[in-house]
């Protein structure tokens, strides 16, 4: 393990060298050439996939193109760090990061953005494989038994029908029955039954109050 | 009856829980961040048109199997076109720029297709000319990397020949195997006459040099595969006879055969000189502006002069030799869509009903056309692969709209007359409507009835405007041209992105009034100003072009109308004065003076500079320079300038925080993003952002980022920037955002004013990794602005992403415990999701920008991408919360609604039945 960590450790600390290297030597002009092969998608056997497909470097500074069997070269690229990209609009690719140094070694690794020092080397020439057809497009949501029910709809109507339904039946059985008059002597009390109060408040209201009234004229 | 009731309440409070439970997921699923388009939907409201620029090398393949055109363009594109229809049978787009412009192209004549494009060292390419694959590609060694202009490439039997002219000495020829790379052999023709001032083409196996600029010039030819032979000399006496004034022209002519032209007295008059064994000058003039080809007729070479005069193209042919006007295939044509013609390819196979000629054509307003004969077979409209200014303005109403509007538009308000027009209107309605029924007398009508205004305002027109100086109008429902229309010696302001302007004097709703647009370019031959207003709906010229006089430094749009609904434009010259187009618009902008502020960014001097227009008077308006600051051009140099767009309204004022206070925006309409890139040793690879309020002249904000670069992509709306960078620390693109808020008080609730704010605003700000290269960004825009923003990326590998703001929000909060309301807690990289791609598998090539415009519903954006390709769909990126949804259930609500009515009826009637028992009881 310890062997493993001090290889990766050698190898961040060479790529920073290179990552340097390209800085001074800015001015060096020999050129190289990224090599690869592109893999089609297993079932897609379609002729002319070859033709929807480029290799991209650097998000468009340079370009590979196909051959029939897949492979693409990418020349005059200068010594530096490229992310080599396949574009093709029906299957994904992993980028590849391919990083040349002043003297003309090759190394390719996994593109990680964010711990940009992990080192995760992939063999160079490049292989790039499919990883998965692109999904653009949703699926339409199918007619499905359990969506229809618990369709807010569906549901005020069944809910309605339970009640009728159900309810005297839980009403005739005689434990609920006990159970729901206890319930109802506690909170008898405390509450009363609204409906009757709206309804002594409409219809005895008026009474009360010409009683009221009466009894204000006797006092006088 | 007391314990029923509450039992029962009970029970509904306990599956009422249920409903609310999947309301509340309804409500969550309605504010998720997925926005998806269906598999059915596809091309149900988007189109995508694919163009391959305006064509510099062409030739026809008539070697294979299939016919077909191999065209390569200025735009970096080879591509196959379809003989008979003129459609893109592949296409390779090259890299941008100057890495992929290309030099050379040839080899078709004997089956395979070499390309020769890039800088230095160049790449050759070999491609199957049947698919369109590569079949091999190599880089050419380059000798003397400085020359590469003066490199000449001849293409002949697979053997690719890289000629170049050696000052004072010779001619370097090259050959090299075209599919391999293999340096073949290298020799050198002696040819001492060369030097800096020679001009010399090729014809080949001839290099044909003109020497000397007086009537005592000479052309010489060199032989290049032939070592031994001497070099031949013609005078200019000999071909054009004494008394030719020069300067004098030279010119290779296409097609087959080393024939060159010389052009004199001032490109009035041209003769041809028909190289060989014996160079042979014909005797004949040929007008000055013609376009020559020679094509091989039975062994026999016919020379085809191309005129245009007045709208008519005319293609004489004659014997190369004799001169002998050839009338069968001779043509004249007249045709809108093709102007100045030159022939670029042309093949003239002998077929049983005799010699039929098929010429391409590429126009000089960028059209290809396909000249059978004398038939035209289809035309290209490749200047559409360089738009550089575009507005979508809506439809006009149709002819029943505009009835009842001019019904209610009179002025006067007396009731009889209103009656009598009320009553006249709906007899016109009214007859309208039988006629209609009874397919009588279809509607005489001055607009074609499929352009108007929809309900929504969904369907419009898009304006644009090429590079080359033609103008589009373009339907958005299938993407057809309604109508184009070519300026002649226009240009745009910059050389570099060849901008123009295009303003929306007048919109569509202001009938009787057409709508105007106006066109804001320079002059070709002056660079003065001109202007040309046009309506957008039609393509009608209304003033015509207008020269100026003057060139043009800054221009706006007033923000009020004269009485006829007109928006003047407010143009400053570059002496710094100010004049109103159109001149019965200049007493609204006086009046408007004390409110007007200019603002100018100059790229080479570094000074940005503020103007007000207060000290005008009523019968002249004047600038007063306000404020400079200078951005020094010594470590920097200003990239791009962003304000706000102009039609955008904020809906909300604020962001309510997790304490239930409100944030409220920072909503400056003067504020300014000027980008720069630093430069020189010290400064190299800084991105500086300013902010600044160009009323005021007061920087709001700056910051600085270090190794970064370029290509920077800029979006400034409401409060808030969004950039893109590439980060050379991190080697990744990098989105940043800026955010601005007043605080929690509002300084002024109801206008903003600049010169009144003093307080700086508070910036948030954050920087997230983006796992895609960027080529474009522009931010939604709808009505009202309720809609929430997307921002519409497209992406180097063809796609166009639509991210949600809320994605790159600078408030996400990196400690994921300090939540608010609506906003993610931070994460680095920002995914890309494949179902936020809007153009699905529809890639675009090279995008030069993207425009967006709102429609009449809320909810919906309208989007146009365009630069090689072009793409049109529309966005909603709050779902369409204002219509029903496309796959809306309507027999669900009916079936459901019925079974209710039918239920409540059956139990009333079961009711009534138990009532009656009980009652019986």
């Amino acid at each position: 393990m310890k062997e493993i960590l001090c290889l990766l450790v050698i190898l961040i600390n060479s790529c920073e060298r290179y990552v340097i290297a390209e800085h001074e030597e800015d001015t060096s002009t020999d050129l190289f050439v990224i090599e690869g092969k592109v893999f089609p998608w297993d079932n897609a056997a379609s002729t002319g996939w070859q033709l929807m497909t480029h290799v991209m470097a650097n998000g468009g500074e340079h370009y590979g193109f196909l051959r029939e069997d897949g492979t693409f070269i990418i020349s005059n690229v200068p010594s530096g760090s490229y992310m080599v990209e396949v574009v093709n609009p029906n299957y994904v690719y992993e980028p590849v990061r391919v990083e040349i140094n002043s003297k003309g070694k090759f190394r390719a690794r996994k593109v990680n953005l964010i711990q940009t020092s992990q080192v995760i080397q992939v063999p160079y020439p490049l292989k790039m494989r499919p990883l998965a057809p692109f999904r653009y497009f949703q699926i339409r949501e199918q007619w499905r038994l359990t969506d229809f029910l618990f369709n807010p709809m569906v549901l005020m109507m069944v809910l309605p029908l339970i009640l009728i339904m159900i309810l005297p039946k839980i009403m005739n059985d005689p434990e609920t029955r006990k159970e729901m008059e206890q319930l109802n002597n506690l909170t008898i009390y405390n509450m009363p039954e609204m409906s009757e109060v709206i309804t002594s408040f409409l219809s005895g209201g008026e009474k009360q109050k010409s009683k009221a009234v009466k009894a204000a004229k006797k006092r006088q | 009856m007391a314990p029923c009731a509450w039992s029962f309440r009970g029970n509904i409070n306990r599956f009422l829980d249920i409903p609310i439970l999947q309301c509340l997921i309804v409500l969550i699923g309605l504010f998720n961040l997925s926005l998806c388009l269906y598999e059915d939907q596809v091309g149900k409201f988007d189109w995508r048109q694919n163009y391959v620029g305006k064509i510099k090398f062409a030739s026809f393949d008539t070697v294979s199997t299939a016919k077909k055109i191999i065209v390569a363009t200025e735009e970096n594109v080879i591509a196959a076109l379809n003989l008979k229809s003129g459609q893109i049978l592949w296409r390779r787009v090259l890299e941008k720029g100057y890495g992929g412009h290309i030099r050379t192209l040839g080899g078709v004549t004997d089956g395979d297709l070499i390309s020769v494009s890039g800088g230095v060292p160049a790449i050759v390419r070999a491609w199957d000319l049947a698919t369109g694959h590569i079949l091999n590609e190599w880089p050419i060694a380059e000798p003397n990397s400085d020359r590469i202009k003066d490199v000449k490439w001849h293409i002949k039997d697979g053997t690719l020949h890289h000629i170049l002219p050696i000052y004072n000495s010779g001619v370097e020829v090259t050959s090299y195997d075209s599919k391999t790379g293999e340096k073949l052999k290298t020799r050198r023709v002696s040819a001492p006459f060369i030097s800096r001032e020679t001009e010399c083409v090729l014809a080949a196996p001839y290099l044909a040099c003109l020497k000397g600029d007086s009537s005592l010039a000479v052309v010489l030819l060199i032989h290049l595969f032939d070592t031994n032979a001497q070099s031949q000399s013609v005078t200019i006496n000999t071909i054009f006879g004494a008394g030719a004034q020069g300067p004098y022209k030279l010119e290779s002519v296409l097609g087959e055969g080393p024939v060159i032209s010389i052009n004199a007295d001032n490109d009035q008059r041209k003769r041809i000189l028909v190289i060989g064994e014996f160079p042979t000058p014909i005797q004949r003039d040929i007008a000055g502006d013609a376009t020559l080809y020679v094509v091989s007729v039975d062994n026999e070479k016919i020379l085809l002069e191309t005129t245009y005069k007045n709208g008519k193209i005319e293609i004489t042919a004659t014997n190369l030799l004799s001169s002998a006007v050839i009338p069968d295939l001779s043509v004249t044509l007249t045709h809108a869509s093709i102007q100045s013609p030159t022939i670029m390819a042309s093949v003239c196979p002998r077929q049983t009903k005799g010699i039929t000629c098929r010429h391409l054509l590429s126009s000089q307003d960028h059209s290809i056309a396909l000249l059978q004969h004398n038939k035209l077979v289809w035309t290209r409209e490749e200047a559409l692969a360089s738009i550089v200014a575009v507005e979508i303005m809506e439809l006009p109403m149709s002819d029943r709209d505009q009835a009842i509007e001019t019904e209610f538009d009179q002025k006067e308000r007396d009731v009889l007359s209103m009656f009598l027009r009320r009553i006249t209107s709906q007899i016109n309605q009214a007859r309208a409507f039988f006629q209609t029924i009874l397919d009588l007398v279809p509607q005489q009508s001055n607009q074609r009835i499929d352009l108007v205004q929809d309900k929504f305002g969904l369907h419009k027109m898009i304006v644009a405007v090429t590079s080359a100086g033609k103008l589009y109008g373009i339907e958005t429902r299938k993407g057809e041209i309604i109508w184009q229309f070519k300026l002649p010696n226009i240009r745009g302001f910059t050389k570099l992105s060849n901008t123009m302007i295009l303003y929306v004097q007048r919109g569509s709703r202001h009938f009787p009034h057409p709508p105007q647009c106006a066109l804001l370019a320079e002059d070709k031959e002056t660079g003065e100003g001109v202007i040309y207003t046009f309506n957008p709906i039609t393509g009608q010229s209304l003033d015509g072009l207008v020269k100026l006089g003057y060139k043009i430094k800054q221009s706006m749009l007033l923000h009020v109308a004269t009485d006829d609904f007109l928006r003047g434009i407010l143009i400053l010259d570059v002496r710094d004065k100010v004049h109103v187009y159109p001149d019965s618009a200049t007493a609204v902008a006086a009046s408007l003076g004390k409110n007007i502020y200019l603002f100018t960014a100059d790229q080479t001097t570094g000074i940005l500079s503020g103007f007000s227009l207060s000290y005008s008077t009523t019968q002249e308006l004047i600038a007063h320079k306000v404020w400079e600051l200078l951005l020094s051009p010594r470590n920097q140099r200003i990239t791009q300038v962003v304000a706000k767009n102009p039609i955008e309204r904020v809906h909300s004022q604020g962001r309510v925080l997790s304490d239930r206070s409100v944030l409220y925006k920072y909503i400056n309409p003067n504020l300014v993003a000027i980008v720069t890139e630093g430069i020189g040793h010290a400064h190299k690879n800084t991105l500086n952002l300013y902010l600044l309020d160009v009323v005021s002249g007061a920087m709001i904000f700056s910051i600085t980022h270090k190794r970064v670069r370029g290509p920077i992509h800029i979006v400034h709306s409401e409060n808030w920037l969004v950039y893109s960078y590439f980060n050379e620390k991190g080697r990744r693109t990098e989105i940043a955002t800026l955010e601005l808020y007043e605080g929690k008080i509002q300084s002024n609730t109801t206008v903003f004013s600049s010169l009144a704010t003093t307080k700086l605003p508070i910036v948030e700000r954050q920087a997230f990794i983006f796992p895609a290269s960027i080529e474009y960004m522009q931010e939604t825009i709808t009505e009202k602005g309720i809609t929430s923003k997307h921002i519409i990326v497209a992406l180097a590998n063809g796609g166009i992403l639509e991210l949600p703001w809320m994605m790159v929000d600078p408030r996400r909060p990196i400690n994921p415990e300090m939540r608010e309301e609506g906003v993610i807690p931070y994460m680095p990289e920002i995914p890309v999701h494949m179902d936020a791609i809007i153009n699905y598998n529809q890639s675009v090539s090279r995008v030069m920008g993207i425009y967006t415009s709102p429609s009449g519903l809320e909810s919906t954006c309208l989007v146009f991408v365009h630069g090689l390709d072009l793409f049109y769909t529309r966005v909603a990126p709050s779902k369409t919360f204002d219509v029903l949804k496309e796959d809306f259930d309507y027999y669900l609500i009916v079936i459901v609604l019925a079974a209710l009515l039918i239920s409540s009826y059956v139990t009333k009637k079961l009711a009534s039945q138990k009532a009656q028992k009980q009652a019986w009881k």
